[in-house]
């Protein structure tokens, strides 16, 4: 108990952040160390079973509601899916009116570009803007305010396959974005946009030579030669090699480096790009003044079944093996949780938090896998069977984990997913996918399909469990009055005790949920929970009968989930809860 | 500015700002254009040139995974991010010449077209394929028993 103070005290002095929550919620994942922990009180395990819904308001639009609000102030900000509305909601009046919506033009055509769905991962506040990404390659700053439009900077090119649903972050003023895309072999890329005018002030790409890269060869862990963007692969494949930007991104402000972890190599058939393909599915160490890379490691090299990288990138201070470090903790799609070094990279803990089968472990000392040969794929390899988890990942990185310095535990969801995987020589077609595989899934040993775990990042190990009949698709918020929150696939919000994984509270919220909840202090100064139901992103495809809005498009349900759609449909509602 | 432009289009046919749509060659009419899964204007519905049998539908199997359509249709075009192919319903309609113009032309929720990528006999194929998937009859209800009291 003494210690978890004390760890308490370290990481408020160690990363700035103000010892007293202001209760409001300005980036994706709460704050700069992405922690998603709120410092909020009033909600504990003894009365989080007088929880109620207190408002919910329709966003009038179907797609996977991935994502958070955003509360500063007293507004509440929602961006939808495509088509990407952004509604500001006055917190002050009862039944929270809008004080205004944004309604962006955004490309319909961008809807085909996205690979699995037209999500929105949110927006980001600062300098007076709401800032978020449009699905078509755009960035759009809008006075939070006013509503009105500041700038709009294209990023992207949906000829090339690249769309826009992440969440931009900012720091250093700058506007850090980057593209979805590895399922159409894109270049690719992040860019810093000056904050005040919008303009793209460095583009540095995930491969190819240093050049592009703005990398400082020597630098990088594991493996510092110059142009690794290039010798790691064959030809010019890097050129259309994929490495997206689609997760989220985190920032320490004393060591100055942005952290962000970059997508699959494309495509799938790893035979038609031989080496190790790097920076696909790494953690990348940028400045974010101009973009220089520090660091970077890989996770999956040669990736043979589609494991990004893009989880989110958790900052925290604690001890590791006797000694206290400073630390960036990665679930990953592959299976593996990671405690690394945030200054080197070095990887000082890596175990599996999932049922992993394509290696046995991670040697710590090269940072490479220890492989199972018989689970690697290509068209040589014919139907590669058994392969866990599946290219959902032991966790998706479309669902944020969170940390508690109180509990000094991280709460995440995961899939307990596998599947078999067949791939086949593709040829790339701007604009068009870039797959060449096929990669049915069933469930993995236990036959519930997901769980909601509580982590220990510095010895490696699972300290509590929730199982859930579906794949857990959802973020999860961890409050300092010690309750953990987390949706279900199947329409379920729960709360249960951070400490020891006790289910508090459940409510059906219309929807399955795939978003990330927040905790903010409401204008009456009371704690609320907030969070999106709205079943979608990857689940729109495996699982196409959850729809109802298209008659002339009408699926048999997933064969490893038959009965989802009898749970949920689509549906895109805030919902807000309070005791 | 959709409604302007269609306004220019349709002055060069003299018909524009007479208010009398009835006088409008149906060939043009706009709403036949667009109602997703309805009838084809008169006059420019187009017939798959090539006889389909097993061997057009296999090579226009090949096409649609060659030319990437199951990336986004699916494996058998079962649907994946883009709508189902099977299960006997459109949005731009099912006949020959409405599958030709969908891939030639493309379609605005994101159906890139294909008419500079690919041979007009090779998008047939294509068509012939799609043509050829049987419909399931059991798609449009779906039924879950409860689970058993022991």
């Amino acid at each position: 108990m003494q210690r978890a103070y004390v760890t308490i005290l370290l990481v408020t002095v160690l990363q700035g952040t103000s010892p007293q929550d202001d209760g409001q919620w300005t980036m994706p994942g709460k704050n700069y160390a992405a922690t998603r922990y709120s410092g909020l009180t009033q909600i504990t395990p003894a009365n989080a079973a007088k929880l109620r819904p207190v408002w919910n308001f329709s966003t009038g639009v179907l797609g996977g509601h991935e994502g958070q609000p955003l509360v500063v102030g007293t507004t509440m900000y929602v961006v939808t899916p495509f088509p990407n509305v952004l509604y500001a909601f006055d917190l002050t009046q009862e039944g929270y009116p809008l004080r205004w919506k944004y309604r962006p033009d955004v490309n319909p055509a961008a809807v085909g570009v996205a690979c699995c769905d037209a999500i929105n991962r949110g927006a980001v506040y600062a300098d007076g803007k709401i800032i978020y990404n449009l699905l078509d390659g755009h960035t759009v700053a809008v006075d939070a305010q006013t509503g009105r439009e500041i700038w709009k900077t294209q990023i992207g090119d949906i000829g090339e396959g690249e769309t826009t649903p992440m969440a931009p972050f900012v720091a250093r003023n700058r506007v850090i974005v980057g593209p979805s895309g590895g399922e159409f072999g894109i270049y690719g890329w992040v860019k810093g946009l000056d904050l005040a005018t919008g303009k793209i002030l460095w583009t540095a790409h995930n491969m190819g030579p240093d050049s592009l890269m703005l990398a400082q060869p020597g630098r990088s862990a594991f493996g510092g030669g110059a142009n690794l963007g290039v010798s790691t692969w064959s030809g010019d494949a890097w050129k259309r090699g994929g490495a997206p930007v689609w997760g989220w991104i985190s920032y320490d402000p004393q060591l100055d480096l942005i952290y962000f972890g970059t997508g699959n190599p494309g495509p799938y058939n790893t035979e038609q790009r031989p080496g190790e393909n790097k920076w696909t599915n790494s953690v990348l160490a940028r400045r974010p003044a101009n973009g220089t890379l520090v660091w970077a490691y890989q996770f999956t090299p040669h990736d043979s079944w589609d494991y990004d990288a893009n989880a989110e990138m958790i900052l925290a201070d604690f001890v590791v093996g006797g000694r206290m470090r400073k630390v960036l903790v990665h679930f990953d799609k592959n299976g593996f949780a990671y405690t690394l070094d945030r200054a080197t990279g070095e990887v000082l803990v890596a175990e599996p938090f999932a049922n992993v089968t394509w290696a046995k472990g991670i040697n710590r000392t090269t940072g490479l896998p220890i492989l199972d040969t018989t689970k690697t794929t290509g068209v040589s390899k014919g139907n590669v069977k058994g392969i866990c988890p599946s290219l959902e990942g032991g966790k998706s990185p479309a669902s944020p984990a969170a940390y508690s310095p109180r509990t000094g535990l991280f709460y995440t969801a995961t899939n307990n997913l596998c599947m078999n995987f067949e791939a086949s020589q593709v040829t790339r077609i701007p604009g068009t996918p870039y797959i060449g595989a096929s990669t049915p899934y069933m469930a993995g040993p236990g036959g519930n399909m997901g769980e909601f775990i509580a982590w220990d990042a510095a010895r490696g190990r699972k300290v509590w469990g929730i199982k859930e009949k579906y794949p857990v698709w959802s973020g999860s918020v961890v409050t300092a009055g010690g309750v953990v929150f987390y949706g279900t696939l199947d329409g379920w919000f729960k709360a249960a005790d951070a400490r020891t994984g006790k289910q508090l509270w459940k409510f059906k919220v219309g929807s399955g949920v795939v978003g990330a909840p927040i905790s903010f202090r409401g204008a009456n100064g009371k704690q609320y929970i907030a969070v999106y139901a709205g079943i979608g992103g990857d689940w729109f495809l495996l699982s196409g009968d959850v729809r109802s809005d298209d008659p002339a498009d009408v699926r048999p349900p997933a064969d490893f989930a038959p009965d989802l759609a009898r749970h949920t449909s689509q549906g895109g509602i805030v919902w807000i809860f309070g005791l | 500015m959709v409604r302007g432009t269609w306004c220019v289009g349709l002055s060069l046919l003299a018909a524009c700002g007479r208010g009398d749509s009835g006088s409008l060659p149906l060939s043009v009419r706009y709403p036949d254009h667009v109602a997703a899964g309805g009838s084809q204007p008169p006059g420019v519905e187009l017939k798959n040139p090539i006889a389909s049998d097993s061997t057009v539908v296999a090579d226009g199997a090949k096409i649609f995974s060659a030319m990437n359509c199951d990336g986004c249709h699916g494996t058998g075009a079962t649907g994946w991010v883009g709508p189902s192919l099977v299960d006997g319903r459109w949005r731009y309609g099912g006949s020959d010449g409405s599958l030709f113009q969908s891939i030639f032309y493309g379609r605005p929720r994101g159906m890139p077209a294909y008419g500079g990528v690919m041979s007009a006999g090779a998008i047939w194929k294509v068509v012939a394929y799609i043509r050829a998937q049987p419909v399931p009859s059991t798609v449009p209800t779906e039924r879950w028993e409860p689970p058993q009291r022991p």
